[in-house]
């Protein structure tokens, strides 16, 4: 075997040890160990590491990780509700914005069925309410003195049915700058409404590279990979592998990852 | 019931299946990730964390992969995670002294328990990759074809990291048995 490099012949020996060799270069390797006394040590010490490994017996884990992920499935079982309370506190105010439309609205359609001209006249009213919701959401989502005005803001607009560009620009502001970890949520929230809008969804991919709150973070993940956007790949990719990220973030990247690839 | 029939239905919402997994699966994570941290404690906590993993993203299972591969493709990320986290603040990250953990208490001649340990020390000199290799599979015996589609390469290339990392373990073996 001395045509053969060192590497080479530790290749052929650990094959023939896995009995993977050809008949052919089976034949070859045992020529060698019979006249080769160096080729026969190196055979001997691979044989003697490889067996080791075979036959390394199983380590048994303590009864603890049994009964630690029994009582985790046990907490992981109950209903998924509440695990949600929290971002869904404010749903008070959304619930409150959206009844004060209901009945607003509600009067309006009922004042005109009456007659066309009154139709005609509540009609109006009624897109001035519009427009008036409209400026009171902008003014709530820009009122610095009050998270919880700025969350209400937000959850007005998840309420509405249309959505235009100031509304769009104020609420992706709201989400990417606000120093209210709950206002960005709700933010994104309404946002995710609207979604299916390419301006909304191309600044939503954007601020993946930007987005620092990992809280937002991770919602924005989720979003994205449900909503299967391949373009978030390389920025999934860098998080995994960014030491200052969260493991949390890391942990979504990594399904997000494994959802999309 | 096959894994992947289990592991549908706790994507369905029947969270209840996953201790059906757990129980196929926990001693070998725990083995694998035993041996690449070389620290028994630390490989318990990182099992949990694959099966909290397994639950929390369990939306993301596809249907049709094999659930063997991606646990294990899951136990790595873990790994990784635990290893950047933990890379700094210790230079020295397997605690040599505690490679003795992870060698079995067997009923045997001091000769093999003393022959597993040095394995172990041997082991733990090697790199995350190598060793990595060498855990899945001499010590799991998974195939190279299923070792591929964890690492997410070819068979060719992991049986290039297996003999390299072997020829490795050799030399740190029999350099450490004449000490």
């Amino acid at each position: 075997m001395k045509f053969m490099e060192k590497g080479k012949i530790e290749d052929l020996l650990i094959d023939y040890i896995d009995g993977k060799l050809t008949e052919a270069d089976r034949l070859l390797v045992e020529k060698e160990l019979l006249i080769n006394e160096k080729t026969y040590k190196l055979y001997d010490q691979l044989k003697e590491v490889m067996q080791l490994m075979n036959q390394s017996s199983t380590l048994q884990p303590s009864a603890k990780l049994k009964a630690d992920f029994d009582s985790f499935l046990k907490s992981e079982s109950k209903p998924v509700k509440e695990t949600k309370t929290i971002f869904f506190q404010p749903s008070f105010y959304r619930v409150a914005a959206a009844v004060a439309l209901l009945i607003v609205g509600g009067g309006v359609v009922f004042t005109i069925s009456n007659e066309y001209a009154k139709q005609q006249a509540e009609l109006k009213a009624m897109q001035k309410e519009v427009k008036e919701t409209k400026l009171m959401l902008m003014a709530m989502l820009d009122n610095q003195q009050s998270a919880s005005q700025r969350v209400l803001g937000a959850n007005v607009a998840y309420k509405m049915e249309r959505t235009d560009d100031e509304i769009v620009r104020a609420l992706v502001k709201a989400m990417n700058e606000d120093e209210n970890s709950n206002v960005r949520l709700a933010a994104l929230d309404a946002l995710r409404k609207f979604y299916h809008q390419d301006h909304v969804r191309k600044t939503l991919i954007a601020s993946m590279a930007t987005q620092k709150d990992p809280i937002v973070q991770i919602a924005l993940i989720r979003l994205l990979a449900e909503m299967k956007e391949k373009e978030i790949v390389r920025e999934l990719q860098r998080i995994t592998t960014d030491e200052e990220e969260l493991p949390a973030v890391k942990d979504e990247a990594h399904a997000a990852l494994h959802q999309l690839v | 019931m096959t894994d992947e029939a289990i592991m549908e239905a706790v994507k369905d919402g029947d969270l209840q299946q996953m201790s059906l997994l757990f129980d196929r699966y926990h001693k070998r994570i725990f083995n694998f990730l035993a041996r690449m941290t070389m620290d028994r404690d630390v490989a318990e906590d990182l099992t949990q964390n694959v099966f909290m993993r397994l639950i929390k993203y369990r939306t993301s299972y596809r249907h049709g992969q094999r659930f063997q591969s991606w646990i294990y493709q899951i136990s790595r990320n873990v790994f990784s995670d635990h290893y950047q986290a933990n890379k700094s603040k210790s230079s020295n990250f397997i605690d040599v002294e505690k490679v003795r953990d992870v060698v079995a208490d067997r009923d045997e001649t001091m000769d093999q328990d003393e022959r597993e340990e040095i394995l172990h020390r041997s082991l733990a000199m090697l790199d995350d990759e190598q060793r990595e290799v060498l855990v899945l599979t001499r010590f799991q015996q998974l195939k190279y074809e299923e070792v591929a589609v964890i690492m997410e390469t070819t068979v060719a290339n992991i049986k290039v990291k297996v003999h390299r990392a072997i020829t490795k373990l050799r030399e740190h073996y029999f350099e450490l048995e004449k000490i």
